[in-house]
């Protein structure tokens, strides 16, 4: 029962890490952000690439794949979420549907397409109420409640945030004040970009790395999005974490049927709760 | 102008018939009975995206479930190929008629998004949950009874007949856009406010189109199984949605002609240059952001407004 809690809490813990991005996206630009499910399996291979070189230092090789993103998302914001603004949001999501197909074939080029098995960085595990729970979960699950008190800060008590959250709300009042809102919106979808490469390289060692692991994590993500509502914060944050619970209890009895559960959340919460976008 | 090339289906139902006729004559019919069928799914899904602009990131769900329906009923209950096809269609009816109330109250990109969710929980259903039933990973391989004046293990004769299902498909579809239920659904893609202002229960039609929609793609999905003689969850697969969305596109979505243009389009593409082309998902990447950025009306569209500049060139010149 504990090791199932751990487990719904770390897997809420990613969810919400990657879910987070998107939901700042759609917020700010109104858009789909299919782009973020490369990111997130760039993140994981560049982890891969990295570790060698690092003497298989697990953290470096956080870092690394989270620097590296940075340009990319921003490339990315430049060339093709730029040119969406006031587009129909179809289009959004075929575009960004095609960065993701271009992103996931160029994994493919470069690394193969067999799953990479990655280990437990930590390897350590600790005895808790006399269940052994691995420590890597742990740390995983401390650093989601780090990044959400520390997003809530963010958010709340620095100009930037205020600025982008004012911006979520109410676009043009916040340009009226003088304020370039897109320059602090392309900051926003770095600022996810990069919690999706974090989000990925975390999961990666729970998982394995394969180049259609973004495909699906993006999938329940959305799933996570929707039913949070989209672009309000605090409720993906809530949602994740629900969601998290709901896989890892479904998990424990039939593996499978997890990411399907999940869905069929998303079904119910959607008919009592339709949505207006 | 517009005048001359208006009718009332015939005229494309002959166009199509000759067409398919042609490129099935003079390149492979194995592969151009592929090409049908593909328009015909292309048909269904530009539906509900050209015509209510609402765009579906998860047909393939209801390709598959008239995929499967027409397998397992020819599995474990009767070979007959026309029951099989009756069967895809209603299986598809149904799927849709059961997510149509929670997914057509969405628009946008939740709309999208719901479609492939469920897609998703449809490729697990075939692939992991009922794998007994469906043959899981391997799918089923399947054979018909042979009926009388329809023996679809001759190739022409099935070629003819899907040639014959797509006219019947465009002719229906044809019929129905240009009703005033087809006035109907464009209003809801312009302005679905409106449309409920005027006094019409929106959520109705377009619980209606939805299943339509899903029951042309099912029907595609039948033929697709029985085309091949297997079923397998490649028929299903959440991440070929891609292929249908690209063709309605390249086609020119809100149009017949262009959804069979784009489905032909797509279908060369990926039979004949595909050979040339050694990263194929790359291609298709940056085909969709061009297509997106810079031709967005699609062959059809641009056809349309070439054919606008002559006449209105040629109107121009008379006064």
């Amino acid at each position: 029962m504990i090791s199932t809690l751990i487990y719904g809490l770390t897997i809420g813990g990613i969810l919400y890490i990657i879910s987070i991005g998107l939901s700042l996206t759609f917020g700010s630009m109104r858009i789909v952000n299919f782009a973020h499910g490369m990111v997130y399996t760039t993140g994981a291979y560049i982890l891969i690439a990295a570790l060698p070189f690092l003497h298989n230092n697990f953290f470096a090789g956080v870092l690394v794949a989270i620097v590296v993103v940075i340009p990319l998302s921003f490339i990315i914001e430049k060339f093709i979420i730029r040119r969406l603004y006031g587009e129909s949001i179809d289009y959004a999501i075929i575009a960004t549907y095609a960065v993701l197909l271009i992103g996931v074939d160029l994994v493919k080029w470069i690394w193969g397409t067999s799953p990479i098995p990655l280990s437990d960085p930590v390897g350590k595990s600790v005895t808790f109420l006399s269940i052994e729970v691995p420590l890597y979960r742990l740390i995983i699950i401390a650093i989601s409640l780090t990044l959400c008190v520390g997003l809530w800060l963010f958010f709340k008590k620095t100009i930037v945030g205020k600025i982008i959250i004012a911006g979520l709300q109410d676009r043009e009042a916040v340009r009226s004040l003088g304020i370039s809102v897109d320059k602090y919106f392309s900051l926003v979808f770095v600022l996810g970009s990069c919690l999706a490469a974090l989000g990925g390289v975390l999961y990666a060692p729970i998982t394995t790395v394969h180049p259609y692991m973004g495909f699906h994590i993006l999938l329940i993500s959305f799933a996570v999005v929707i039913v949070g509502g989209l672009g309000s914060l605090k409720g993906t944050t809530i949602s994740a974490f629900v969601l998290g619970m709901v896989m890892a209890i479904t998990g424990r009895f039939w593996g499978p049927a997890a990411e399907a559960m999940v869905f069929a959340v998303m079904a119910v919460v959607l008919i009592y709760k339709p949505i207006e976008v | 102008m517009t005048s001359k090339i208006r009718d009332s289906g015939g005229l494309g139902v002959i166009l199509i018939a000759l067409g398919f006729t042609i490129l099935g004559t003079g390149t492979s019919i194995h592969r151009t009975t592929d090409f049908i069928i593909f328009c015909i799914f292309v048909l269904g899904f530009d539906l509900l995206y050209g015509h209510m602009g609402r765009l579906s990131f998860g047909h393939m769900l209801f390709f598959g479930s008239g995929a499967y329906a027409a397998g397992l009923l020819v599995r474990y209950i009767t070979p007959h190929p026309l029951l099989a096809l009756l069967a895809g269609i209603c299986g598809g009816a149904l799927v849709g008629g059961i997510l149509g109330p929670v997914v057509v109250r969405a628009t946008g990109a939740c709309f999208a998004l719901i479609n492939l969710a469920f897609n998703q929980v449809g490729h697990f259903l075939a692939l992991v949950a009922f794998a007994k039933v469906t043959g899981g990973e391997d799918g089923l391989s399947l054979t018909f009874s042979k009926i009388p004046f329809l023996n679809i293990s001759n190739p022409k004769v099935f070629f003819g007949f899907t040639i014959f299902c797509l006219c019947l498909v465009y002719y229906f579809l044809k019929r129905l856009t240009s009703s005033p239920y087809g006035i109907l659904l464009r209003t809801i893609r312009e302005n679905e406010t409106r449309a409920q202002f005027i006094g019409y229960n929106t959520f109705q039609y377009k619980w209606i189109t939805f299943v339509i929609s899903s029951s042309i793609s099912a029907f595609a999905g039948a033929l697709a199984t029985l085309n091949y003689g297997y079923v397998n969850p490649s028929f299903i697969d959440p991440t070929r949605n891609v292929e249908v969305v690209f063709a309605a596109l390249i086609g020119g979505a809100g149009s017949l002609y262009g959804a069979i243009l784009g489905g032909v389009s797509y279908m060369v593409i990926s039979n004949y240059l595909a050979r040339y082309i050694p990263r194929w998902e790359i291609f298709l990447g940056l085909a969709l952001l061009l297509l997106v950025f810079k031709f967005k009306e699609g062959i059809w569209g641009n056809i349309l407004a070439v054919w606008k500049r002559r006449t209105q060139a040629r109107s121009v010149n008379r006064t």
